[in-house]
């Protein structure tokens, strides 16, 4: 009997449509719970290895849970739960959000934009002032 | 993981769980504990089966769930809400008819 492969059982809750937010704090919650199976065994004076098998076997089999959430409608994402909606709905935002993305962009990236329009403008006046020493050469020159 | 869960336990975790959290707050763990304890281990769940029905009912409205560290570990602890105890009277009593029920026709099986 194997130890359970926790990131293959969040990524079988994933793919299986369970929210995230379920599907992350079930892994956490069956880890520790598989410690503290863990803990006791050793406790007991078992070994290691013989610990974690035990643990294993008392927290039962992994499909079984899989299939436990999965088959629980209200643990899934909303597009799981009303994938027909969700082919029309889905799109229809996405059409409606594009016009406006610039903007969040431009919101999400303030700094970054500021930085680059200080720089535009420093190297505007550092031109203009280069044309202007320029100009004055010419006719005073 | 090797323990399975028979089919005729449907509904029974539900139950038990409420229960439970009926006296205190509790985390998974514990809370396996408890219902071997309080069934005299005579209900053998493979242990991991209890957190989609913990999140189930705490999706439902029946159960809230927090986090609180212990020991070095978070543990997510959950406790019953005023919907969780209507839950738990309903199956309650759902369960009192379907256990009566069955020791009717038990004791009478020529009838059954």
């Amino acid at each position: 009997m194997r130890e359970p492969d926790f990131n293959d059982l969040a990524a079988r809750l994933l793919q299986s449509g369970i929210a995230p937010r379920h599907a992350h704090r079930t892994v956490n919650e069956i880890r520790d719970h598989y410690d503290d199976l863990v803990d006791a065994a050793l406790e007991e004076g078992v070994s290691r290895r013989k610990a974690r098998l035990r643990a294993a076997h008392e927290l039962g089999r992994i499909d079984d849970l899989v299939a436990e959430m999965s088959a629980r409608r209200e643990l899934k994402t909303w597009a799981f739960r009303y994938p027909r909606a969700a082919i029309v709905v889905y799109p229809l935002a996405c059409l409606a959000v594009l016009p406006v993305a610039p903007v969040f962009a431009g919101i999400a990236n303030a700094p970054l934009l500021a930085r680059w329009g200080a720089s535009l403008l420093a190297a505007g006046l550092f031109t203009a002032a280069l044309l202007l020493v320029l100009q004055l050469s010419i006719l005073f020159g | 993981m090797a323990k399975s869960n028979p089919p005729f336990m449907s509904g029974v975790p539900e139950l038990l769980l409420l229960r439970l959290l009926d006296n205190r707050e509790m985390y998974g763990y514990e809370l396996v504990r408890s219902i071997k304890e309080a069934t005299g281990e005579a209900i053998s769940l493979g242990e991991g089966v209890i957190y989609p029905v913990l999140h189930s009912l705490e999706r439902t409205g029946s159960l809230q769930a927090r986090r609180k560290p212990v020991g070095g570990r978070t543990r997510v602890y959950y406790s019953l809400t005023k919907q969780g105890r209507g839950r738990l009277r309903d199956l309650q009593d759902d369960w009192r008819r379907i256990q009566s029920g069955i020791e009717t026709a038990l004791e009478s099986p020529g009838h059954a």
